[in-house]
């Protein structure tokens, strides 16, 4: 059975690289251009791993996943921060997330793929 | 006839009457005129006849008749009683002065004529009255003398007897009256009275003979003997009166006596202790401010030596060296100094004036000594030489402040002016004739309000001189804004200061002026640049605060289309959705590297902001140095080898681990690493040598490349600065990796220099790493 991969981000390019990404490495992508959205469809579809932008229009990544983690349906999804910012704060307001990663901007093509799936268990 | 013969005859006889009487008498008519007077009055009132009869006896000599007493009896009296006696008048009269007289008046019952005849006896008794008087005081001085004063017949029974010498010899008047005198005689001595009586009967006196008696009691006393014989009416002599005292005490201290009477008002009015001493140096008397001085009393003074006095406390060899050395050869001596410690009265300063004087009713010397206590007098001379010589030291150390004054006055660059009470300029400070370019002459003496055509007539000036100072003895920074007419609009700061004169009540104020103008201006500066400092820092900060903001915005959002760029190129190069031709495949990976060039250059970027904000965060651990050399040069072989280069390692075998940020450590060899190689040409070599150098690890990162100009030597740590080699263009760098590896050393606790012998002299980067690090995190 194919895993399933929410994605969110509000970037059309990003959301569409990281999708045929996860594609060619066989995963079932689900797309949200938005938190909110992002928080529907994985308590619909509860995906394997959800790729989170850390920046969304709506709320904070971190924000989203908080929300995530406390809904019974969705509080085990590994969630994969990909984010631009390098500062610290950033970086710690993501290590808060139980279950959580990290990817940075700009990714490797080579091994996002593989990058994510480790954090399936 | 008969009649009037008879009349003539009683007359006569009258007359003869009053011719014959001693007394003055005198004979008035009924008109009180004078009829008649006689013979001794004229002589006794020193007139004469013709100024007499007839006249109004109250007119009689210059109307000194005209006595009350006389009016009264002639006019008062006789009218009642035809007799009146011992009318006693008393009366200063012209010729013969006061008088007591006792008139005894007779009216005549049958006047030899119709007159009323009055005759008028005085009897002047101013003599007798005298005699009386003196006669009741004599009595008194008998009955009341303590001399003793005895009558004796010439045999020396003694007749009378006194209370004085009953006094002296202890027989009352009765129970010696009719003895022989010779009961008083000691043994031995009545020959002497025999002697004596003879004498007396051959009407000779005694005077003041000193002999003895014997008392009642058989006491033998000495005795002073005045006799003189005694005559009867018919100028016999018939008796022997013998004055005596007892001179018993007085023989002891005979000199007092004498002395006494001679000089004891003198002694006792003196206010100096006096004492007044014998040849053999005993007292005979003392003033009685010496007894009130000394504190002693007559009975243990009077008859002792002198030394004796007072227990013994007057034996100071001193006074024993006045009295029995120096006196001996002079007459007199002054202001003798003798300090001694006295039982009674503690220790004094006395000044001895001793006299030697010839008694002048006998042979011997006496010796008057007058004591001054100069005790206090000497004390206040003392205190008065100390306080002269304390006056003249505060003069002098006064003379010397004020010189030392004066000098700080002329040498302390503000102006300073001292002034009187009266406002008036003492003196003023070089520098104040400098600063208000005034002079001396226009200046001193002049009431500070008028110096300088009244420019220092300033209100708040004479608000503080007038007001603050006489509440206040000084007074600080009282800043004073005025437009001098010499020097233009000036602001000062004034301190005054009141100091007392020493020697003298006049008060002096002393006025520093302190020009503040150029200070105010400067402070004013400074606060407003201190002002827009605080502004710009404020600025600086809201900028830092942006920059970094915008920094993180930056590489967000730059970072966001570059992840599109190389993620897109890369996919494609990879040909993940199907084969590119040559060209497509060469165009893509173009884009692939210009994007990742790209990204490390927002990288470096962001990092140098980071640590220039100083936001950069050092993750520190254990590092494994060795190994970690060993890694990056692994990491660079691929590169190494391309180019052609040899690499060298040279790392210490006791090269320890250190604390790092392992991240950022990499980059650092990295970068230098990758620099060397990049700016050294082929065949060229490249090395890392490591060594421990307590505390730190030294690295050195070289080549044998191009070398920088030491022109550029500062240049390339300024950022973006890439040598111009032929090597650097078809190389890849930022210019940032030099100055970003230097900021991180640092930031380590390290430090990181370059160093190259020139162009083409190959470069050595030389960095230390601390051991331990001194970051706290």
């Amino acid at each position: 059975m194919r895993k399933k991969a929410l994605v969110v981000d509000d970037n059309g390019n990003n959301l569409l690289l990281e999708k045929d990404l996860l594609e060619v490495a066989g995963f079932e992508v689900f797309e949200a251009e938005s938190a909110n959205e992002g928080i529907t469809i994985a308590g619909r579809e509860k995906p394997d791993v959800i790729i989170m932008d850390v920046r969304l229009p709506d709320m904070r990544g971190t924000e989203a996943a908080r929300i995530l983690r406390q809904d019974k349906e969705t509080r085990d999804i590994p969630i994969v921060f990909v984010t631009a910012s390098v500062m610290a704060g950033g970086r710690e307001e993501i290590e808060a997330i139980p279950n959580s990663g990290f990817i940075g901007k700009p990714i490797n093509t080579r091994t996002f793929a593989k990058e994510v799936s480790q954090f399936i268990k | 006839m008969l009649k009037k013969r008879t009349v003539t005859k009683s007359q006569e006889y009258a007359e003869s009457i009053i011719n014959t009487v001693r007394e003055p008498l005198i004979v008035l008519d009924r008109d009180l005129r004078v009829l008649t007077a006689s013979r001794s009055f004229y002589e006794f009132f020193k007139v004469k006849p013709k100024d007499t009869v007839g006249q109004l006896i109250y007119d009689l000599g210059n109307k000194q008749w005209d006595i009350p007493k006389l009016r009264e009896l002639l006019e008062t009296i006789l009218a009642k009683k035809a007799t009146f006696d011992d009318y006693e008048v008393e009366h200063d009269f012209l010729g013969i002065g006061r008088r007591t007289m006792l008139l005894n008046a007779r009216r005549i019952p049958n006047p030899p004529q119709k007159l009323k005849v009055i005759l008028l006896a005085i009897e002047d008794i101013t003599k007798r009255k005298k005699m009386e008087e003196s006669y009741l005081g004599l009595a008194a001085i008998v009955n009341t003398s303590l001399d003793g004063i005895i009558g004796k017949t010439l045999h020396g029974d003694i007749v009378s007897w006194n209370k004085g010498a009953e006094k002296i010899y202890g027989y009352t008047e009765k129970e010696i009256q009719g003895k022989n005198i010779s009961l008083l005689a000691p043994p031995g001595y009545k020959k002497e009275i025999l002697n004596q009586l003879k004498k007396l009967q051959a009407g000779e006196s005694i005077k003041n003979h000193e002999t003895k008696r014997v008392r009642k009691d058989g006491v033998v006393i000495d005795v002073s003997l005045t006799l003189s014989s005694i005559e009867d009416k018919s100028g016999n002599i018939c008796g022997v009166s013998a004055i005596m005292h007892d001179i018993t005490e007085q023989k002891k201290a005979k000199q007092v006596l004498i002395v006494s009477e001679y000089s004891e008002s003198i002694i006792n009015t003196v206010r100096e202790p006096l004492i007044v001493l014998d040849q053999d140096l005993r007292v005979v008397t003392v003033s009685r401010s010496f007894y009130d001085f000394f504190k002693v009393n007559p009975e243990e003074t009077v008859g002792q030596l002198i030394y004796d006095l007072g227990n013994k406390q007057w034996d100071i060899p001193k006074l024993r060296e006045l009295l029995e050395d120096i006196l001996p050869k002079k007459v007199s001596f002054d202001n003798y100094e003798v300090e001694h410690n006295f039982s009674t009265i503690g220790r004094r300063i006395m000044l001895l004036n001793a006299r030697q004087i010839k008694r002048v009713w006998g042979k011997e010397r006496i010796i008057l000594l007058a004591i001054e206590d100069i005790t206090e007098r000497r004390e206040i001379e003392i205190g008065l030489e100390k306080t002269r010589k304390e006056l003249e030291v505060i003069k002098q150390s006064a003379d010397e402040v004020s010189e030392f004054a004066e000098s700080v006055i002329n040498t302390v660059r503000e102006p300073l002016i001292s002034l009187d009470q009266d406002l008036r300029v003492v003196s003023v400070s070089r520098s104040f004739y400098d600063f208000f370019k005034v002079n001396p002459e226009e200046t001193v003496g002049q009431l500070i309000y008028d110096l300088g055509n009244k420019q220092w007539d300033i209100p708040k000036l004479r608000e503080l001189l007038e007001d603050i100072l006489p509440k206040k003895v000084s007074f600080d920074n009282y800043e004073v804004e005025h437009n001098f007419s010499t020097i233009g609009r000036r602001i000062m700061l004034l301190n005054a200061r009141q100091i007392k004169r020493v020697w003298g009540k006049e008060r002096i104020i002393l006025l520093a002026i302190e020009d503040i103008t150029e200070r105010r201006e400067i402070e004013n500066g400074l606060e407003k640049a201190h002002e827009e400092l605080t502004e710009l820092a404020d600025e600086l900060k809201r900028v830092a605060r942006a920059k970094s903001e915008f920094l993180a915005n930056m590489s967000h959002e730059l970072r966001t289309p570059l992840n599109s760029i190389n993620g897109f190129s890369e996919v494609l190069y990879d040909e993940t959705f199907g084969p590119l031709n040559e060209k497509q495949k060469k165009y893509v990976n173009n884009v692939l590297a210009s994007g990742k060039h790209l990204l490390l250059l927002i990288n470096q970027i962001l990092d140098m902001a980071k640590v220039e904000a100083g936001r950069m965060k050092l993750a520190l651990s254990n590092l494994p140095m060795k190994s970690l050399l060993n890694d990056i040069s692994l990491l660079l072989a691929d590169m190494v080898s391309k180019k052609k280069v040899e690499m060298l390692l040279e790392i210490a075998e006791d090269l320890p681990n250190i604390e790092a940020d392992e991240l950022r450590l990499k980059e650092i060899i990295y970068n230098l690493l990758s620099n060397a190689v990049k700016f050294t040409p082929e065949g060229g070599k490249i090395g890392i040598r490591a060594k421990k150098a307590d505390p730190e690890i030294e690295i050195v990162v070289w080549d044998t490349g191009v070398g920088i100009a030491p022109e550029n030597m500062e240049k390339i740590f300024e950022g973006f600065f890439r040598v111009d080699t032929p090597y650097s263009r078809v190389t890849e760098g930022t210019g940032l990796g030099l100055p970003l590896s230097k900021k991180l050393v640092e930031l380590h606790g390290g430090k990181l220099s370059v160093e190259s012998d020139g162009l083409n002299k190959g470069t050595s980067v030389r960095f230390t790493l601390p051991i331990v690090s001194r970051e706290v995190l």
